[in-house]
Parts: structure tokens; sequence; C-alpha cells
């Protein structure tokens, strides 16, 4: 008899303590998501939090309408004017009217992939793909390259201001100028910590550059101690992202937007987000990324990121409450968007829209004003901010009234398609 | 109340094979997952004995979802050009960390394409139609990340609709960034560093077998077969010294075998004493090098010199005639992955070989077989897509498994080729080559 409950009181222990070792080795890794997302959380599960704001009215703009080519590769808001980067020109939308330049009308290299506008000078710096960086001043422009510049490459992704300063990200490195001594300097691996030197992106603020580097993860540098500073990988491996939470997902990054003290960083294996002591990662079965491959992430502020993927346009409205706003194409042959709301993964209405680009691959966007603009593979729109609003709507008033019944209801906790 | 115990004891053992079978099975899963990219043995997959990862890339194929596919052909073409990127003239190079080196493999590379180009011109050229197939050579063995540029040329100024290319890990991975954006086909036949198609680019294939694979051969070889424990690594101090290790780097530690000491030697350096001297102190078994036959035949003929008799372990870059008459009389055990079996007496590369020769008059190596193979896969893909570079990358993505002169080619989803490397071994002063189950038997 004591044998059996010896044997009994042997078995429960194994049995359970295998149990318990199961559950451990199934919970997801990674530091526990409470502070993020909580899914016991009754109102979560319940659906979204309140309302954000989905763009349903739009405008779209082809060669007919004045650009001088549809393959759209930036585009720059500068007050009541937006310039426009395609693969065969640049192009200016002011007061309802298109002006385009191509290499005929001066333009150094037709193909332009970035462009910033000095906020200083008025001046439009343009990255060009194959050549060089230019500036567009005075009904002119001034080409920097290999062979008359301390421009380290003429394939330039990326373009950054912080003061009187340029930045460049070339596929070899990045180069900065001074505007105002003139002085150039190259950072490359022999005096930067890059592990590679391709250089994808640039962006600027608050006494600090960052640059995405493709292999090298994020660069930083701090103007005040010019000192680089730099994000990667935690886990080194290309084919995986070992924790969720352990840092960049990727070290193959394409895009870097840093706002209110927050870091966003694209990659072609999702988004990360860095508030200087966290790091939250995002990737299409995680949350509202139509896709991980992303082409580039603007923030919109510290807690909402508008992400450019090449199955849709992926909104992270409110980073408190995961929710996200994803505007795709649900099937090739419908004529219009649909946008889908969610929490993480989880979508829960669906709001049509009248955005009718013929492709979803997204390449880039910019804020003017409350209005969204988003240029694709074949064509640009914009998204009119009508009554536009940060974050959530939760006040019952609101629900009730007329944007309350744009939204259809899915049905509860559906996995969002890909 | 025996029965109660009795029934009792028949649940909990239930519940504990229950358990057991779940565990088994949530295991296996986790086996089967891990495992599954880029034919990595279990043992050696990245943290598999502590934990599953958040997410494993690359096993879905990758996707192009962009808009390319919708424009149209053009209605008349005197040509149908395809760009070919190579280190074909002498000079500086930022990327390999001094002189040029790579001229001899990237000739041999553009041989093998042009034999491609000129076959399937001497059927007919484009769809038979009598529209020849023109080969548009560029050279991207220049300073600054000259490969972007020349690809920018290619795509913009010459209107290639695919290009095969390069050699050189860095150029390789400026040139697939520009492929990504212009939106234009990438074969490479030359690059075996394996993070050249880990980035998610859909738009870049790889015929060649890879440093992971020839990685993987070469621990097993060293740990299994040999049963060796204590390796130590002396490697060029540059791209491909750094990168084409790592796989083995990383194979040794998960073997329990971790490097004994790694250094490093500038390229184009020819005393190698203070490192082998450092080596040597340490009493390894073997020694392995990454980097190009001339190094690596000055260290093997230093290393004997000194007394080191341990295997000596390389890269594909050693398997060459160069390395044999460099390294010395007293060579002794001596072994080196390879992307193929250039020993192969199957018909059709025996064929290959014979056309090679009597064309350029020489024997052709890797990088001339390769670049044929890589260029017969873009004719055959331009010839069913037409003259359209999303569909052209379409047929490319469709190719699983593609039977070339140097074997038959597996593409995992990121549409690299997995299949297995050769081990290469030298004997009587002469490399032999030897197949995955042969090397390891």
């Amino acid at each position: 008899m004591k044998r059996l409950l010896i044997i009994i009181f042997f078995l429960t222990f194994f049995a359970f303590g295998d149990q318990g070792g199961s559950f451990r080795e199934n919970r997801p890794p990674g530091p526990p998501a409470k502070a993020f997302y909580n899914p016991a959380d009754s109102n979560l599960n319940r659906g979204l939090r309140g309302v954000p704001y989905v763009y349903t009215e739009w405008e779209t703009f082809y060669v007919k309408d004045g650009l001088p080519n549809d393959h759209i590769f930036s585009i720059e808001a500068d007050g009541n004017r937006l310039w426009v980067g395609t693969e065969g020109g640049l192009a200016l939308y002011e007061k309802g009217q298109w002006k385009s330049w191509r290499e005929k009308d001066g333009l150094p290299w037709k193909v332009i992939s970035d462009i910033e506008v000095s906020p200083k000078t008025g001046d439009v710096w343009l990255a060009l793909f194959g050549g060089g960086l230019a500036r567009f001043s005075g009904g002119r422009f001034d080409c920097f390259n290999q062979f008359n510049s301390g421009l380290v490459n003429d394939v330039v992704y990326g373009v950054a201001l912080l003061g009187d300063m340029v930045w460049a990200a070339t596929t070899a490195g990045v180069s900065s100028y001074n505007t105002v001594t003139g002085e150039w300097e190259i950072y490359t691996e022999k005096n930067a910590p890059m592990e590679e030197i391709w250089c994808y992106n640039a962006d600027a603020a608050d006494g600090k550059v960052y640059i995405a580097v493709w292999g090298g993860g994020i660069l930083e540098w701090d103007q005040k101690t010019r000192r680089w500073n730099a994000h990667r990988d935690p886990d080194r491996e290309m084919e995986i992202d070992l924790y969720r939470d352990d840092g960049l997902i990727h070290i193959i990054t394409t895009s870097a937007s840093y706002i209110d003290g927050v870091l966003w960083a694209s990659t072609y294996f999702g988004l990360s987000r860095y508030d200087g002591r966290h790091w939250r990662g995002y990737m299409d079965h995680d949350s509202g990324l139509a896709s991980n491959f992303i082409n580039l992430s603007l923030g919109r502020s510290g807690v909402s990121c508008y992400n450019a993927t090449d199955l849709g346009l992926a909104v992270l409205v409110d980073f408190a409450s995961d929710t996200w706003v994803t505007y795709k194409k649900d099937k090739p042959t419908d004529k219009t968007w649909t946008a889908h709301s969610g929490v993480g993964n989880n979508s829960f209405v669906s709001v049509p829209t009248k955005l009718t680009l013929p492709n979803h691959f997204v390449i880039c966007l910019d804020f003017q004003g409350d209005d969204l603009w988003i240029g694709t593979g074949h064509g640009l729109a914009r998204g009119i901010g009508k009554d536009y609003y940060p974050g959530l709507k939760t006040n019952k008033k609101f629900l009730q009234g007329s944007r309350g019944r744009f939204f259809q209801k899915e049905s509860p906790g559906r996995r969002r398609q890909k | 109340m025996k029965r109660i115990i009795l029934f009792l004891l028949v649940v909990f053992l239930a519940m504990d094979l229950s358990l057991t079978a779940q565990e088994s099975s949530q295991k296996a899963e986790k086996k089967g997952k891990s495992g599954g990219y880029g034919r990595t043995p279990d043992r050696y997959v990245p943290f598999g004995k502590f934990t599953k990862p958040y997410k494993q890339f690359f096993l879905d194929p990758l996707e192009y979802h962009g808009y390319g596919r919708q424009i149209p052909e053009p209605e008349q073409v005197g040509s149908v050009k395809i760009g070919f990127l190579g280190p074909i003239e002498p000079t500086v190079s930022v990327a390999t960390g001094g002189l040029s080196h790579e001229e001899s493999l990237g000739r041999k590379m553009l041989q093998g394409s042009k034999l491609a180009i000129e076959q399937a011109n001497a059927r007919g050229g484009y769809r038979g139609g009598k529209i020849p197939y023109q080969l548009v050579v560029r050279n991207d063995n220049g300073l600054w990340g000259a490969s972007g540029n020349e690809i920018i040329h290619l795509a913009y100024k010459d209107n290639v609709w695919a290009i095969l290319g390069t050699i050189d890990g860095a150029n390789s991975h400026i040139a697939i960034r520009v492929a990504l954006k212009v939106e234009i086909p990438m074969m490479n036949t030359g690059d075996t560093d394996p993070t050249f198609t880990e980035t998610a680019i859909p738009w870049v294939f790889r015929v060649i077998t890879d440093d992971r694979q020839m990685c993987y051969l070469l621990a097993d070889f060293v740990f299994k077969k040999l049963k060796l424990t204590r390796v130590a690594a002396l490697r060029a101090n540059n791209r491909y010294g750094r990168m084409s290790i790592d796989e083995f780097r990383d194979a040794a530690t998960r073997s329990g075998h971790p490097f004994l000491v790694e250094l490093n030697y500038p390229v184009g350096d020819t005393d190698f004493t203070s490192q082998l001297q450092r080596i040597n102190s340490l009493n390894p078994e073997a020694v392995i090098t990454y980097g190009n036959a001339a190094e690596s035949a000055l260290i093997l003929k230093q290393m004997r010199a000194m007394g080191m008799n341990q295997w000596f372990i390389g890269s594909d870059r050693m398997v060459s005639p160069e390395f044999i008459k460099n390294a010395g009389e007293n060579i002794g055990k001596v072994a080196a992955g390879y992307p193929y079996n250039p020993g192969s007496s199957k018909p059709r590369y025996l064929e290959f070989k014979r056309l090679f020769k009597e064309r350029f008059g020489d024997t052709p190596e890797t990088y001339a077989a390769h670049g044929y193979d890589g260029m017969c896969m873009l004719i055959k893909a331009i010839e069913k897509a037409g003259l359209n570079r999303a569909r052209i990358r379409d047929e490319l993505a469709k190719m699983k498994h593609y039977d070339g002169v140097t074997g038959k080619k597996e593409f995992d989803p990121a549409f690299n080729n997995i299949s297995p490397a050769a081990l290469a071994v030298l004997e009587n002063s002469r490399w032999v080559f030897y197949s995955q189950e042969e090397a390891l038997k």
C-alpha cells in the first residue's frame, strides 16, 4: 500500500512537473509583454479601445496629371508645396498645379530617391540614385558627385539636413557637407562603427542624425559629441529573430525616423520602436503590419508610425493600445483599397476608401498638415485629412456620430489576411 | 481501496505518457521548423539547444508585389540585352582591402556566360526569331562601391532585361540593393557569402553552392569524420575572410569545440610566422583558413616548415593549380570545401568542358561553369517570360530545381542554391573530389 502511494506521489510529481516544463517552453519568448499589451485585458479582447482616424477620401495623380513618371520614389512636403521624386524626374505640386523637371531641364539625373528642403534657406536637396547629390536653388541645379566633391558614392539613397549640414546616405558610406564652410566629411567602416557601408536612409532631429545601414543596423550620430552609436540586432543571426523585444529586429534596415525622442526603424523583416530604454518589435504575424517588407517608416509622433510596405500602408495609430489601421487592396481585382482597423494582428472593423491606386506596393510617404501622401510603384495619392485627429476617439457622442457609421464590423478577432 | 489506487495509477500513467508524447511532438515540430532553413543540420541551428526563435525567416518563397508585371513589352528590339557584372579589369578594390585580385575568376565567369549566349544565338536567338541575345559587359572592380554605379548604368542606360554577377561579397550586396530598387532580376554565380540571399530581396537568385553548405560539410568532416576537437583559424582580414568562415565558426562552437584562436592577416601578406607561432603554441589538431589561393599556399608552406603537420582546412578559393604550385613539396593533409564536383563524368558536363575548351582553349573551372549555368537559367526564363523584368523574375522564382552542367541544383524559398557541397582533398599533389556521402563515410 505504502509503495503504491509512493509511486502515485512520484507519478503525480513527474506528470505535473512535465506539464510545467511544457508550459514554460510554450510561453512566448522575450520579456513579459504586460507593459504593452495584456491579453487578459477584457477591454482589448472585446475589440478596439477607441476609434482611430481613417483616411477615406483620396485623390490620385499619374503622368497624365503632370507627373514626369508614375514610379514614385520620394515625397517631401514643404508647407503648401509638395516635391515628388520619381524614376523619371522631379515634380512640384503647388496650388493644384504640377510642374516638372527632367534632364533636359537641367536636372543632373532623372532618378530621385530622396528629397529634403532646408527650413533655413529653402534649398531643395535631392538624393540622385546614381547621379550624386543635387541642390536645387534659385532655379539652378548644382550637382555634387564622386569626382567634384567629397561625396563618397553617386548612388545616394537618402538625404537629411541638420542645421547647416547636409547628410547623404550612399551605397558606400555616408558623406556630410557643411553648406557654410563647404567642408566635406566621409564616414565608412574606417571611422564609424559600420559593419557594412551600405547606407539606405537618413533622418535628422534634435541634434542627432540617424542612418539606416543595410546590414549594419541603425547608426546614430550625435552632433554635439561628434560620436557614433550603433543599434544592431542582438541575436546577430540573419535567419531568425530570437526574442521579440530584445532590440532591433534585423540588421537589414531600410529607414530611420526620429520624433518625440522615439526612434522608428524599418527593415525587410518588420518594424522596431526604441524609446531610449525599451525596444518593441512588430511583424506581420503579431501586428497590423500588412507585410514585414517595409520600404519606409515615418513617425507621425512618438506613439504613431506610418509604414510603406509591399502589401499596403500600415499605420500604428496608437502605441499604447496597439491599434492599427491597414490600407490595402483586399483582392487584386478590387477597384479601391480597404482600411482595416484592429488591435495587434486582430482586425475588428473594415472601412471602404476611395483610394484607387492600381497597386499597393507603397514606396514612400509624407504628411502635409493633416493630409497624407503616398507614392507607389505606379501612381501617387493624397489622403485628405478632413477632421483628422491623432490617437483614438473614445467619447460616446463621437462614436454615435457620423464617423461611426463608416465602420463595418468584421468577424470578432479575425486574423488579418496577408 | 486497492482498485481505486490501481485506477488512479493507470490514470496517472496515461497522463504521463500523454504529456511525454505531447512534448515529443512539440520537440519534433520545433526540430523540423528550426532545421528548415538552408538545410541546416539540427546540431548547427542557432540557439537550437536553448530555445525556439520568436520568428524564423526565409521559410516561405519571397514574393514581388509591385506593378512591374503590368509594364508592356517593347514592340520592337534589335537585340535582347543581358548585363554582365564582374571583376574583369585590374584595379584597386576598397572592398577587398587593396589591389584587386579577382580578375582571373571574373574572366572565367565571363567566358562561361559568353558561351551560353553564343549557344542561344546559334539556336536562333530570342524565341527563335533571329533576334540575338547580347551580353553587355561591365567591370565592377572599382573603388568606392563602383558596382552600384555599374548596375544603374546597365539598368537605366543599357536597358538590359536581367543581370549576371558578381563575385566579391561587398560588390554583390551593393549590386542587389540597386537591383531591388530598379526592379531587375539578378543572377549570382560567384559570390558564396551566405548572407547574400538573406536580405529578403525577391529579385536575387544564386546558382553557386554557398559557404553555408561548404562550412557544414567541412565541420562534419573535421568534427564527425576526423573526430578532431582543437581547431585554430587564420583568415584574410577582408569581408570574404570574415563572412565566409562564419558558418564554420558557429558550427564549431555549437559542436562544443570553439576555435582555440581566430587570427587574421592583411590581403597580400607573405609572412605568417607570428600568427603561426601563436597558433602552434595552442597545440591545434587542425588549422582552418579562409582567403585566396596565394596566401593560403604560403600559410601551408610556412606551417610545414615550422613542423606543423596538422590538417590544413580551407575554402574553395584554394582549390586551384596555383595553390598546389606555391604550397611546396611537403603538402601533407589538406582539404577544402567546393561548390560542385569538377571531376564529374556526367555526359552534359563533359560536353560542356569539350565545348568550352574548343571555344576558349582552356579548361573551365568553377566560375566558368557556374557562369554558364546562371546564364542558361536567365535565357530560359527570358524565353518563357518575354521582355518584362518582373515576369522574368517570376520564371526564375518558379525554378525550384535546375539540372546544370555543375549538377542538380535545389533552390530554397530565398532562391538560394542549397544543393550539397563537395569535399576537395589533396592526394598526391592532385585535388580529388568527394560527394558529401563519400566524404563523411
